[in-house]
């Protein structure tokens, strides 16, 4: 049987918001981007970027590398169809996978993690613990991801380590 | 021993050692305690609440209101834990309550001796004078006599986990009508959750006799619980009490650990539930009433059901020669349980006049059945023998030591009138009924008022069919069992008449038949008055016993019928909940989450105190010992050197947009259109009612690109008015914002030397004052990485802020101290910070606490008069612009010793001490180190004519008035020369 429970921070990640300018549509954005921009709560991937829908003309966009020129080259890519602000130091992300992990994450996030629900590819922005998080799911190990703000960190970690115990 | 030989649902091959009262005692698995007990002949529980009379156990369920015990002892000790629900498990210690010094032996039930005193009101009317006695003498007093059991006042050892649970169907209670809907939903593939406060599914049907399909119902509830269990759409949740309906959401408690001597190591002891069903079925079955007569509360007296149970679960018998008490059908079953368990049944005794049918098979086994009858008093505690009265008033005594009293149904409706609907009468059935429900809820069963088997489990699957169908699912029918309907006809005797001794309707808070008479005496002719001015109800079971019988009472001394008497609403948690479990992991220094800025650790080596900033840590100084003259340290060398501080909890907020520029100028009372690409400038905003929101600079980085500081405490607020402006008041303008709170990590480098320090970290940038003049802002790159550099001073020396990624903000904070070792840099805290900022003049969160105006603080010239902005309007209401408003000033004691308080009154020199001569306030203080004597800002009418005047500091919570020199506000530099050095 797997490991019931696999927790890994990501590291060396970029990660800016995109918020689109009046009048543009996610389908400009990504043509812009060369990856669909989900129109919604949900994640796209592709060439080294994702994008997750994050509100209403709004997406966290994620790169596997290069934190530092992320931001700038978003922003040369959109031109003037988006506002863009570097967040890669902001945000600390974590991937918990494994059989437990569902159960973990509902006895932290009040919203329902069923797979009817929520699935691969399904990005939510709720609460665990009190601390606002971006929570996506990436596959059905089932494995999630979520983003929370870096300075949390220490408190996040308080509840993790509790509910892992009782999991 | 009163324990079976044989049957019932333990396991004889585990036995289990507990203890009570110190007494070594023993019982078997799938005991309760109270069965244990039971077993073990142990009559006497526990002592009432008010007059500490002798109580035993009188149900077998969670509306118990006697049996309450304190279970374990140190930190665990659980006080008034009900022995009737508490699983019995191997070393368990309980201990009874509200009796000293013994249970047997209780001087305070002498406290019946003074029945009189300490009627219903008692309190309102007795200890009334003097009233400074109360809190000092009579309030301790009374709740040491009265009262239940205590706490440790240990913390609590153990953790508590949450869960959030979502289902299609919800069914609370899985006795037979819950495991029917159950069923019938979980065949069709619902999600649902199943919860059930037992550790073992069936409800009644584990204390009753009745076949299911030709065979004991235990079977059926065996292989339901076991197909439940197999379907993966179904989530049983046993040890779980459903204890409210709020909106959208139910709230549950499993009991993980109670069942065990102690948590294993990590594992919570209880976990909330907080379950989001789209519909539920109500199936939490119904509570037995007492019948109210003389001595009902006597050790020995049992509610009828709760003798069934006792027999043919627990295989206990609560006594050895029984009298049944009834008015209905199902008193004659428990008199037949009793007789083939063994226990003589010395009479049953019916008020009603027609025999039902068991009475022919009663009378056949020998046992003399009084109809048209009823008990009229018990005697003995515990009960020797009670008094049958005849319709003919012919009286007689009958020995026994268990009286099974059965007075009806009541369908436990609790959860139903949680968000406030009021149960409907049925005339049918005598009992109230939920009418409005909770949106979703339908009760089902016993709880319907279907009290007959055969229709509870119909029932039960009808309400998941209706349930199935309101939500479009396909149904699939799940047949009940084979089953018949009990006879369960009832005719209610609220109350027995004449009565010699007191007569209880609420065992648990002592209240008698003569405090319901005396309420309704008295006016309390509302059953919500009634509970109030009794207490009835108020007790730790909400009167779930007791409630209807107390209602009827009051409506017979009114003359109105129980229907028009109404009934109070249950309200959550309809059984008690450990605040614990409410708590979660949130408890001690996690309450509630903190924020730790990037240099976190750092300022922790370095020996930093931390205070809390909202939900921020920010170091308040560095090292120990005095910490005032730590902060004078960390301002002088700042002063003479440079210092460096944490900035980072300031709001960011990235603000950018062709329109960002229209929005910023809307938003400050002063223009950002005209701040150039690579210049910060400071900022007031307003509220839209005139007066000061909040301060910040900021800096503009491209054509449409700012960035936007806001105070520590202002940053969400700030965001969210932000968000407000373009998106509701002016969607028009296309602007976007986001919060960059978390992105940067920022340190002040302050101080004279800070060029020079800054200079070594960053070799290749000019600093030079022409090159990077006050107020300049540079996106620039530190260690081949973004970062900002900004010249902005908040304690008046030459400064600088630099900001790095939070996810550098570590690294840069050490290279910072590595580059300015030689110069002697010093960190500085938030305390540092403070006294520099007050010795400026710089207003903050104790001057903008949003009833000061921009004209308030002096910053009324920033007011553009070329352009609108939030507030400007309002700003101008005479109450606002009125020069005799206190405005900000520095004070300066006269002897240059003594400290200025904030909130402290400034009087006129000679003015007596009153409010209508108040003139003012101090809103911040401070020792100047720089100055060498303390130094104050604060608010004085007409402050800004009054430069030079000496006035009078009056402190009258703290002591003493102190002479000070009103002055301006700027104690160092007011020329500002040093910031542009």
């Amino acid at each position: 049987m797997a490991e019931p429970l696999n927790i890994q921070e990501r590291t060396g990640f970029g990660l800016a918001t995109v918020m689109a300018r009046k009048g543009v549509t996610a389908a400009m954005i990504s043509q812009a981007l060369g990856v669909a921009a989900p129109d919604g709560p949900a994640w796209t991937a592709g060439g080294g970027l994702t994008l997750m829908g994050s509100g209403p003309g709004a997406w966290l966009a994620l790169s596997e590398s290069e934190p530092a020129a992320h931001a700038q080259r978003l922003r040369e890519q959109l031109g003037p169809l988006a506002s863009v602000s570097d967040q890669s130091g902001g945000y600390v992300i974590l991937r918990i996978a494994g059989p437990g992990a569902r159960t973990l994450l509902q006895r932290g996030a009040a919203i329902d993690l069923h797979p009817a629900a929520f699935a691969p590819g399904a990005v939510a922005t709720t609460v665990i613990g009190h601390i606002g998080v971006i929570l996506r799911q990436l596959d059905e190990t089932p494995a999630y991801e979520l983003a929370l703000f870096r300075s949390y960190a220490a408190s996040f970690g308080h509840w993790l380590d509790a509910a892992r115990a009782a999991l | 021993m009163s324990r079976l030989a044989k049957g019932g649902l333990i396991d004889r091959t585990a036995p289990l050692a507990f203890s009570f009262d110190g007494r070594q005692l023993r019982g078997f698995a799938g005991d309760s305690l109270a069965s244990a007990l039971i077993a073990n002949d142990v009559r006497l529980v526990g002592r009432s609440f008010k007059y500490h009379r002798r109580r035993g156990i009188l149900t077998a369920g969670a509306e118990e209101p006697n049996a309450l015990v304190t279970l374990g002892g140190g930190a665990r000790a659980e006080p008034n834990t009900r022995a009737t629900t508490t699983e019995l498990f191997d070393g368990l210690k309980a201990t009874s309550q509200n009796r000293w010094p013994s249970l047997a032996l209780d001087v305070m039930a002498v406290n019946q001796l003074a029945g009189p005193l300490l009627a219903a009101g008692f309190y309102y009317k007795t200890f009334m004078w003097p009233a400074a006695l109360w809190e000092k003498l009579y309030e301790p007093l009374i709740r040491r006599a009265a009262g239940l059991g205590r706490l440790s006042g240990l913390p609590d050892p153990d953790s508590y986990d949450r869960e959030h649970g979502f289902c299609e169907l919800l069914v609370i209670g899985a006795g037979p009508a819950g495991l029917m809907a159950a069923l019938t939903a979980g065949r069709a593939g619902l999600q649902v959750i199943v919860a059930d406060e037992d550790h073992r599914l069936g409800g009644r049907l584990l204390g009753e006799r009745q076949l299911l399909d030709d065979a004991p119902a235990v079977d059926w509830v065996g292989a339901a619980a076991a197909e439940l269990s197999t379907l993966p759409n179904v989530r049983l949740l046993t040890r779980t009490s459903v204890f409210g309906v709020y909106d959208g959401e139910y709230a549950a408690v499993e009991r993980l650990t109670d069942h065990l001597p102690a948590p294993p190591p990590g594992q919570p002891r209880q976990r909330l539930w907080k379950i989001v069903a789209r519909r539920s079925v109500l199936a939490a079955g119904a509570i037995e009433r007492p019948l109210v007569f003389g001595g009902n509360d006597r050790p020995g007296v049992m509610m009828a059901g709760a003798v069934s149970a006792y027999l043919n679960r627990f295989a206990a018998a609560p006594g050895r020669r029984a009298v049944v008490f009834t008015c209905t059908d199902s008193g004659w079953s428990t008199a037949k349980d009793l007789l083939d368990a063994g226990v003589e049944v010395a009479a049953v005794v019916d008020s009603r006049s027609h025999p039902p049918a068991a009475a022919k098979a009663m009378a056949a086994r020998g046992v003399p059945v009084h109809l048209a009858a009823v008990v009229a008093d018990v005697f003995g505690a515990p009960m020797r023998s009670v008094e049958v009265r005849t319709q003919a008033g012919r009286t007689f005594r009958v020995a026994a030591d268990l009286l099974a009293m059965s007075g009806g149904w009541n369908p436990a409706i609790g959860l139903g009138g949680n968000l406030g609907a009021r149960p409907a009468w049925s005339q049918e059935l005598e009992t109230f009924l939920l009418d409005a429900a909770p949106p979703g809820l339908a009760a089902a069963g016993a709880a319907a008022g279907r009290f007959g088997l055969a229709a509870a489990l119909a029932d039960g699957a009808r309400q998941a069919l209706l349930a199935m169908a309101d939500l479009g699912r396909a149904s699939a029918t799940a047949p009940p069992p084979r089953a018949v309907d009990e006879p369960a006809s009832v005719s209610p005797l609220w109350y027995v008449k004449p009565r010699r001794t007191k007569a209880f309707v609420d065992f648990q808070h002592d209240v008698t038949t003569s405090d319901v008479s005396l309420a309704a005496q008295e006016g309390f002719v509302s059953v919500e008055h009634l509970k109030r001015y009794t207490t009835l109800g108020m007790a730790t079971d909400q009167g779930k016993t007791s409630q209807l019988n107390g209602h009827a009472l009051l409506a017979a001394a009114t003359g109105a019928s129980v229907a028009e008497a109404g009934v109070v609403l249950s309200r959550p948690p309809y059984t008690p909940v450990a605040i614990g479990v409410l708590a979660g992991h949130h408890r001690d220094e996690h309450f509630r989450p903190e924020r730790r800025t990037a240099s976190h650790a750092w300022a922790a080596e370095r020996g930093a105190s931390f205070v809390d900033a909202g939900q921020w840590k920010r170091a308040q100084w560095y090292g120990s010992g005095d910490w005032q003259a730590i902060v004078n340290a960390e301002v002088a060398a700042t002063r003479s050197g440079v210092g460096i501080c944490d900035v980072s909890t300031l709001g960011k907020i990235e603000v950018q947009g062709p329109d960002a520029v229209t929005l910023l100028d809307r938003l400050y009372i002063n223009t950002f259109s005209t701040l150039p690409v690579g210049r910060a400038r400071y900022g007031v905003m307003l509220r839209e009612d005139g007066f000061v929101m909040d301060d910040g600079t900021t800096a503009r980085f491209a054509d449409d690109r700012f960035f936007v500081t806001t105070t520590t405490v202002n940053a969400a607020r700030v965001m969210q008015h932000i968000d407000y402006c373009r998106q509701v008041i002016w969607p028009e303008l296309d602007v976007q914002a986001s919060s960059v709170t978390e992105q940067w990590a920022t340190y002040a480098v302050a101080g004279p030397r800070s060029r020079e320090l800054l200079q070594g970290l960053l070799p290749d940038l000019d600093l030079a004052d022409a090159a990077f003049p006050y107020m300049a802002a540079a996106e620039i790159l530190w260690a081949k990485a973004p970062a900002r550099l900004f010249r902005l001073s908040f304690c008046g020396e030459l400064a600088y802020e630099i900001s790095a990624p939070a996810s550098r903000g570590e690294a840069l904070v050490r290279a910072l101290f590595d580059v300015g070792r030689e110069l002697g840099v010093v960190p500085y805290g938030t305390e540092a910070l403070g006294v520099m900022r007050i010795e400026k003049g710089h207003p903050a969160g104790a001057e903008l606490n949003g009833q000061t105006t921009a004209a308030d603080l002096g910053l009324g010239r920033m007011m553009s008069k070329k352009k609108d902005f939030i507030g400007r309007v309002m700003a101008q209401r005479p109450g606002l612009t009125d020069p005799h408003r206190p405005t900000l000033v520095g004070l300066k004691p006269v002897d240059g010793r003594q400290r200025l308080r904030a909130g402290a009154h400034l009087l006129a020199a000679g003015a007596a001490p009153v409010a209508a001569n108040d003139e003012g306030y101090v809103t911040s203080q401070a020792y100047s180190p720089t100055l060498g004597h303390p130094v104050a800002l604060a608010l004085l009418a007409r402050g800004a004519q009054r430069h030079g005047e000496r006035i009078v500091v009056h402190d009258p919570l703290r002591g003493g008035d102190v002479a000070a020199e009103v002055c301006h506000p700027v104690f160092v530099d007011p020329q500002g020369e040093r910031l542009r050095g």
